[in-house]
């Protein structure tokens, strides 16, 4: 199963990595890429450097800063391929980011095909993490509805069309230029964070924070400056009624 | 002309566009500040020497180029020797680095910088503040003080902008037409908020602050040179120097006179001839252009019972529906139609202005216009309440306590 990592930092406690944390995370990378768990991962830019998308009434608003004001913020992500959870777990546990925070373990929707990621950006690219964002309570609700609700009560939507051309399809038609790939994630009610507590890694359910808008996916682009990433937000289906979080990725 | 004087001149003319021309030139923010502000310390002496060159933006930008080379092979990283190579190939593929260049031949980024500075990602704080900076010239000192922040505070605000750009990529250019309109209307938003800030912070109880509207009046002038076809642009600069035109009276022993107050001799007749300039041409109107006419409305009447109050509320209903629009628009109506017709436009109000002092003010002077005496002290105790700046308040506590001596 496939399952993406979500570190989630106090950015302010960057400074309190211990100084083998590095070296802790060169070995973690070097085990996982070996035992073919880790697929892509990176370190993003601070939210300082962030930017978020909405569009509303067909026109885009773009501002400044992360999806929602937390006091932990996602600052890196990676894809792991394992059997199960427990060793999605087991995984986590060893990352160096907690010792400073917490990370959410959170399974992809089925069907992901395996991310290939080249080692180096494109000449003249930069690197961008979109941070798909939704209302996801609505979203299970939404769901429940068309599993539980009986057929005279409640009147399922057509399903999506692959040639909608607002549908997610047409999308990664259009951003085919720039988009790495992406995939959505399972609902976050199937999420656990680790997290140290008094010197012992612990596992809670649920996301590292209950916002109202969770991360619902992600797609990595690479364009050549800010605005081909906004303009990529902009159009994606989700950017109507959630939100997309821009994150360029460090170095 | 002496040289200190020379150099001043050159500085508040050219150093936006010395800037934008090294930020092009070399891609770096902070380089491209930094040797800008050592050519104008270089200009001083050299200039006082040799007298003031004919070209100071050229002579200008090849010191400041020259410094910028002398700091990029100091450094010794492989991305700064690739940032060296790429910058002379601009240089050598499209223009020379010789004093003997002319400043017409130094190709005006201007336009760029500004659109960059007013990215819709950075946060509004960091686009006024680099617009100023980059473009204006002031120092972080200056503009802290506009702001009322210190100067270090300003400086980080400046850091982490520039930081913002390079890190997130937040490109340098003129946007494309596809996004072209909603990007103008993001610069103008900046220069607009600048501009009231200023005009603001003129009445308030500092006198430290610099004149920050001044400084967006002429940025704004500089964008109607650079973008002529712009109508919304022009609109802008119409109204602020049509507001600004009034600003000699609006103030006096710390107390904002109201606009049927004011001693209208004091109004500064050339920027209402600009303005009113500015304005030829038919709808239709953008939204600064329909305000610029509102305040034009104003400006041209010799006594306040001769303003033209059936035409701006006219004029009103060409802006878009907000609840301060509909409100200004009730005004405009009381004073064309009586207190009558404007009372239940003002009223439909309360929710969404609620908060807000002008609201308490306005039923407050229809409520004492129809008698309503006792309404109207309530309503002006609200507003008091409310007022965000001490010689707002003054003028409301003076205006009911004028109410409740019937005078």
């Amino acid at each position: 199963m496939k399952y993406m990592l979500i570190h989630a930092v106090d950015e302010a406690r960057l400074k309190d990595l211990p100084p083998q944390a590095e070296s802790e995370l060169a070995a973690w990378v070097e085990e996982m890429v070996g035992r073919g768990i880790e697929l892509d991962g990176a370190r993003l830019h601070s939210t300082a450097h962030a930017t978020t998308v909405r569009t509303v009434d067909g026109s885009v608003h773009v501002t400044d800063g992360p999806f929602a004001e937390t006091k932990e913020q996602i600052a890196g992500y990676d894809v792991i391929d394992c059997p199960d959870l427990d060793t999605a777990i087991a995984v986590a546990s060893a990352h160096p980011t907690v010792h400073i925070g917490a990370i959410e373990v959170r399974a992809f929707e089925d069907g992901m095909p395996r991310p290939e990621v080249p080692d180096t950006v494109t000449a003249g690219k930069r690197r961008y993490l979109m941070l798909v964002c939704a209302d996801m309570r609505r979203a299970m609700a939404d769901a429940a509805a068309v599993t539980d609700a009986s057929p005279d009560l409640w009147d399922p939507p057509e399903p999506e069309s692959a040639d909608d051309p607002n549908g997610i399809d047409a999308w990664v038609d259009r951003v085919s230029d720039r988009r790495v790939y992406g995939w959505p994630l399972a609902f976050p009610d199937t999420a656990v964070t680790v997290r140290r507590v008094d010197g012992r890694v612990v596992t809670t359910d649920g996301p590292f924070a209950e916002t109202k808008e969770q991360v619902a996916g992600y797609d990595l682009l690479e364009c050549r400056d800010l605005d081909e990433a906004l303009d990529a937000a902009g159009t994606h289906p989700v950017a109507a009624g959630g939100a997309i979080e821009i994150r360029p990725v460090a170095d | 002309m002496r040289s200190d004087d020379a150099v001043a001149r050159t500085f508040r003319e050219e150093w936006g566009r010395l800037v934008a021309g090294m930020i092009g030139w070399c891609g770096d923010w902070d380089l491209a500040e930094e040797c800008a502000a050592e050519a104008f310390a270089q200009a001083l002496p050299a200039w006082e020497r040799s007298g003031v060159p004919d070209s100071p933006l050229a002579w200008l930008t090849t010191v400041a180029r020259n410094r910028a080379r002398d700091r990029m092979r100091r450094r010794t990283t492989e991305g700064a020797k690739l940032a060296l190579a790429a910058a002379d190939d601009i240089v050598t593929g499209s223009i020379v680095a010789d004093v003997s260049e002319t400043d017409d031949d130094i190709p005006d980024e201007r336009l760029r910088l500004i659109f960059t500075c007013c990215h819709p990602a950075l946060p509004m704080p960091a686009r006024v503040a680099l617009t100023l900076r980059t473009l204006g010239g002031l120092t972080p000192a200056e503009i802290g003080r506009a702001f009322l922040v210190t100067e270090p505070t300003m400086e980080k605000r400046l850091v982490r902008a520039r930081a913002k750009i390079k890190h997130a990529g937040i490109p340098y250019r003129v946007p494309p037409p596809e996004i072209w309109s909603e990007r103008v209307e993001g610069v103008l938003g900046v220069l607009y908020l600048m501009f009231n800030e200023g005009y603001a912070a003129s009445s308030g109880d500092s006198l430290l602050r610099v004149d920050v509207s001044a400084e967006a009046i002429r940025l704004t002038r500089a964008l109607v040179g650079l973008v002529p076809g712009e109508p919304e642009v022009r609109g802008l600069l119409a109204l602020m120097l049509l507001t600004d035109a009034r600003r000699p009276a609006r103030v006096r022993g710390g107390s904002v006179v109201p606009l049927a107050e004011q001693d209208r001799s004091l109004w500064d007749i050339d920027r209402v001839t600009e303005g009113a300039r500015l304005l030829e041409g038919s709808p239709p109107w953008g939204p600064y252009a329909v305000q610029a006419r509102i305040a034009l409305c104003h400006d041209v009447a010799a006594r306040p019972e001769d303003t033209d109050w059936a035409a701006i509320a006219e004029l009103y209903t060409h802006l878009p529906v907000t609840p301060v629009i509909e409100l200004n628009r009730a005004v405009a109506v009381s004073m064309a139609r009586g207190p009558q017709d404007a009372l239940p436009l003002v009223e439909a109000l309360a929710e969404p202005l609620a908060d807000y002092y002008l609201y308490a003010a306005t039923l407050a002077d229809l409520y004492a216009r129809l008698g309503r005496t006792a309404e109207a002290a309530a309503a002006l105790a609200t507003a008091v309440e409310q007022a965000p700046t001490g010689p707002e308040r003054r003028l409301l506590r003076e205006r009911r306590e004028r109410l409740l001596n019937g005078s």
